[in-house]
């Protein structure tokens, strides 16, 4: 009886201080070393993932994406409501919600920012919004979206940074003649509405953040988040600098860790090496169209496509490239992305099925042809070394061409390439972002591939106005079904964003769709 | 008097080599494959948002449509606003050219002081112990790769011993300076081994002239022989190298400031090189373009001093 009293004693007090562990401890400061700088600050007229993923610290959404990328969480919103025909959103906008000056989010403030990030010359993120028909506002905190069609992702959308909330009264009061002018401006002096609020900035070297004073969430204990005092943003675009000085303590956070160190600094003792779930997906795209500079194009032939996708090991590229922290893909997107289906890594290694697939394709001897990679890249050179080896073997002669970053950007958008080494990564919550690029050939000739299927093509449009979640995810089924076995891509690998902070650092997160969430993080002292 | 209509004429020069290079890097940013707008909106830009881009940025424009603006922009003083970063060019110029001018400037007196000492002690026994030891040990500086010298300082005097911060600038000047130290000793190294080389051997060169021998026989002491004779004359030579190394420092400088996280001009022309972004290229060209001819022109003054007869 003593025994089992004493047990209980230790067990309350082993509870009682992994309890006190765990409890939230507030203030501080934390150093996050980024590779690159951000560009522009403003949640519509942004282009780039350095400013995408760091959006959501300064304005707020009316919808907030859960912490697995996937589900909705109330934001500047408490209540959402979907009409039964799918035509009308009825948002309830949470109260005592304010601007980081102190003055009340108003229904107001929410149309203007829905209507500017919908606007049609606005940016470039405007389609995520193109279904909005006009937006109403009801009274003190009711903001009524009237929408032209249906649209199954629309409230995924509203979790979007281009949706973000923003001071209308304060943003118009900036100087230009244009919205886009205004942008500018107003990035000098944001108001925001997200948890932290941009204190200063220096441009190409550091970025300091301060806590948003009239932030709306509570944290654990019942107080307003955040947690910490600031954020300061270190720009380090070299990584071997960057991970020397995350280890040396200079630094509590470092981000993209190259796959070469992450082995090293799972087992460094006051890291710890975080590898987050993420949307990024790696592939080759080939340019499937019949004639490429007036030559017949092999890669036209779906055979010799799927020849190259057997004769490509990817459990070896996986291992030569990230070292083992990537996973084999099941489909065209990630198997983070909502409605994904395949249970199976695509195309297993086969080369007696490849050299018979290329034979039947007419090309038993082979051909020779030519990846377009980032030059300085390592992770897309080394792929495309890999495969120039793999391919060797099928008689494929590949020719690898480092090109800067505009140099590739021509060559896709006149679809002079072969094939080219490409990333992805959903800034959505739904499969209709990376379809509509991938898949849909209107909206960009599917990756500029030149591939098309007018199957595929009628099966996305009829999915972005289902309703029906079930039929939805049939439609997705059958369109990953078609791309997966004839579309223009190898698919690579998936991986997940490597971050590797001070062991101090607790819940900070990386969501799959790559957004840096300092919310809730705070520092143990 | 002759040196000063000698300035005078020297900054004459300059105007039409600024214009030239106005003009050539106007012409060779827009031969560049790629566009601004393509290239910002990255891969997922559809054809309708490059072209609204491009409209907005006056691309569309004919070129000379184009150099006209330019032209009449920059005489203003306006050198325009960056494509990717939307803020104007000569405020980010003003913010990142001082930084990598302290860093060459800190870099080339750091050279100096390990060159010219070690350039006498090596000239005054040619092929002696401390010539060989000096000669070799410039060798290895010369021929280490900036970014392996610069990470090899970093592991070393900033996370080993921690007498140096691991990267970065600092807010105050006394900090700029603190922190541009490893960099710029990373840029000195290969610097101060060009110099002390072709300075040792001008040295041995003038050591060995009749006019030295002849300060010697009238029995001046060795060491005013050596700064007013000997220096002077074999510094001739290495200040025109010095001048023009000062070029190849601020290029080398593109290295150093990514790998020791330093907000430089240097990165700042790479990020606007891959970015396309035309109105920086273009702004800090000319920048630099001024800089460099005032250090030539710097370098000449000193020479014409040195030696007179240059400025006849």
């Amino acid at each position: 009886m003593k025994k089992i009293l004493k047990a209980a004693i230790v067990g309350s007090l082993l509870i009682g201080t992994s309890i006190s562990a765990l409890a939230v401890e507030r203030g501080g400061t934390i150093v996050y070393g980024r590779y690159a700088d951000s560009l522009f600050l403003d949640p519509v007229y942004n282009d780039a993932n350095v400013d995408i993923w760091i959006l959501s610290n300064l304005y707020d959404t009316l919808i907030l994406p859960s912490d697995d990328g996937k589900g909705l969480m109330p934001g500047l919103a408490t209540k959402w409501e979907m009409s039964k025909d799918g035509l009308t959103v009825t948002l309830t906008l949470r109260k005592g919600a304010e601007f980081s000056n102190g003055r009340a989010i108003t229904p107001e403030d929410v149309r203007w920012s829905l209507e500017r990030a919908a606007g049609p010359k606005n940016g470039i993120w405007n389609f995520l919004l193109g279904a909005v028909k006009s937006v109403e506002t009801k009274g003190d905190d009711v903001v009524v979206i009237h929408l032209k069609h249906t649209d199954p992702a629309f409230l995924h959308a509203l979790t979007v940074f281009n949706s973000a909330i923003m001071p209308e009264k304060e943003y118009e009061a900036s100087k230009g003649k244009t919205d886009e002018d205004k942008a500018r401006d107003f990035a000098s002096h944001m108001v925001g509405s997200g948890p932290f609020v941009l204190k200063s900035w220096d441009r190409g070297s550091s970025m300091h953040l301060v806590k948003n004073e009239h932030y709306w969430a509570k944290g654990e204990d019942g107080k307003p988040l955040p947690y910490l005092d600031g954020i300061d943003f270190e720009v380090i675009p070299d990584d071997a600098t960057r991970i020397l000085k995350l280890k040396s303590g200079g630094l509590d956070g470092a981000e993209l860790i190259p796959y070469s160190r992450v082995a090293e600094l799972k087992s460094a003792p006051n890291i710890d090496m975080k590898l987050f779930p993420s949307t990024r997906v790696a592939d080759v795209i080939m340019n499937v169209r019949a004639k490429i500079g007036g030559k017949d194009n092999p890669l036209s032939k779906v055979k010799v496509r799927q020849a190259l996708n057997y004769a490509a090991n990817k459990q070896a590229i996986i291992q030569i490239v990230t070292h083992g922290v990537g996973t084999p893909m099941t489909s065209y997107m990630s198997s983070a992305t909502p409605l994904h289906s395949g249970d199976k890594p695509l195309y297993p290694n086969d080369m007696a099925k490849a050299k018979k697939l290329m034979q039947e394709a007419g090309y038993a001897d082979g051909f020779q042809t030519s990846i377009l990679v980032l030059a300085g890249n390592q992770d897309e050179i080394g792929s495309a070394t890999a495969l120039q080896q793999m391919w060797g073997q099928i008689g494929v002669k590949l020719k690898i061409q480092q090109v800067d970053n505009a140099s590739l950007m021509q060559q896709y958008h006149d679809g002079t390439f072969d094939m080219r080494s490409a990333a992805w990564t959903d800034d959505i919550a739904d499969p209709n972002e990376i379809t509509s690029y991938y898949v849909y050939s209107p909206t960009i000739d599917a990756v500029h591939s030149g591939w098309k299927n007018e199957e595929a093509d009628k099966l996305f449009e009829a999915s972005q106005k289902e309703l029906d979640t079930a039929k939805r995810a049939d439609q997705y089924a059958q369109i990953q079904k078609i791309y997966n076995s004839t579309g223009p891509t190898i698919p690579l690998y998936e991986t997940p964003y490597p971050v590797a902070l001070a062991k101090k650092v607790e819940g900070f997160v990386q969501i799959p769709l790559g957004n840096n969430i300092f919310r809730s993080t705070w520092l143990s002292k | 008097m002759s040196l000063l209509s000698f300035v005078f004429r020297r900054v004459l020069q300059m105007i039409p080599t600024i214009i030239f290079i106005l003009v050539v890097t106007f012409v060779l940013v827009r031969l560049l494959p790629g566009d601004p707008a393509s290239t910002m909106l990255g891969e997922r830009a559809r054809a309708a948002d490059v072209a609204r881009i491009n409209d907005q940025l006056g691309l569309n424009r004919s070129i000379m449509v184009q150099f006209f603006y330019f032209v009449r922009n920059v005489v203003t003083g306006n050198l325009g606003t960056s494509i990717s970063l939307r803020v104007p060019v000569a405020g980010l110029i003003a913010d990142r050219l001082p930084v990598t001018m302290l860093l060459t400037l800190m870099a080339a007196l750091i050279a100096l002081v390990f060159a010219v000492p070690l350039a006498f002690l090596a000239a005054i026994k040619p092929r002696g112990t401390a010539d060989t030891v000096v000669r070799g040990a410039f060798q290895v500086g010369l021929s280490m790769p900036v970014f392996y010298v610069g990470l090899v300082l970093l592991i070393v005097f900033a996370a080993g011993l921690r007498w140096f911060p691991v990267g970065g600038y600092g807010d105050t000047f006394v900090q700029h300076l603190y922190h541009l130290f490893l960099p710029a000793v990373t840029l000195a190294l290969s610097l101060s081994a060009v110099l002390m080389r072709n300075l040792r051997a001008a040295i041995i060169g003038v050591i060995g002239a009749e006019y030295v021998d002849f300060a010697r026989a009238k029995g001046l002491k060795s060491r005013l022989i050596m700064t007013r004779h000997v220096l002077r004359n074999a510094l001739i030579s290495t200040v025109t190298l010095f001048g023009l190394q000062i070029g190849v420092l601020l290029s080398g400088a593109v290295i150093t400031e990514t790998v020791f996280a330093i907000p430089g001009a240097g990165r700042l022309m790479i990020d606007s090189i891959y970015g396309r972004d035309y109105p920086v290229i273009q702004g800090l060209t000319i920048a630099l373009a001024v800089v460099v001819s005032l250090i030539f022109l710097a370098t000449d003054i000193v020479q014409a001093w040195l030696d007179p007869r240059v400025a006849r």
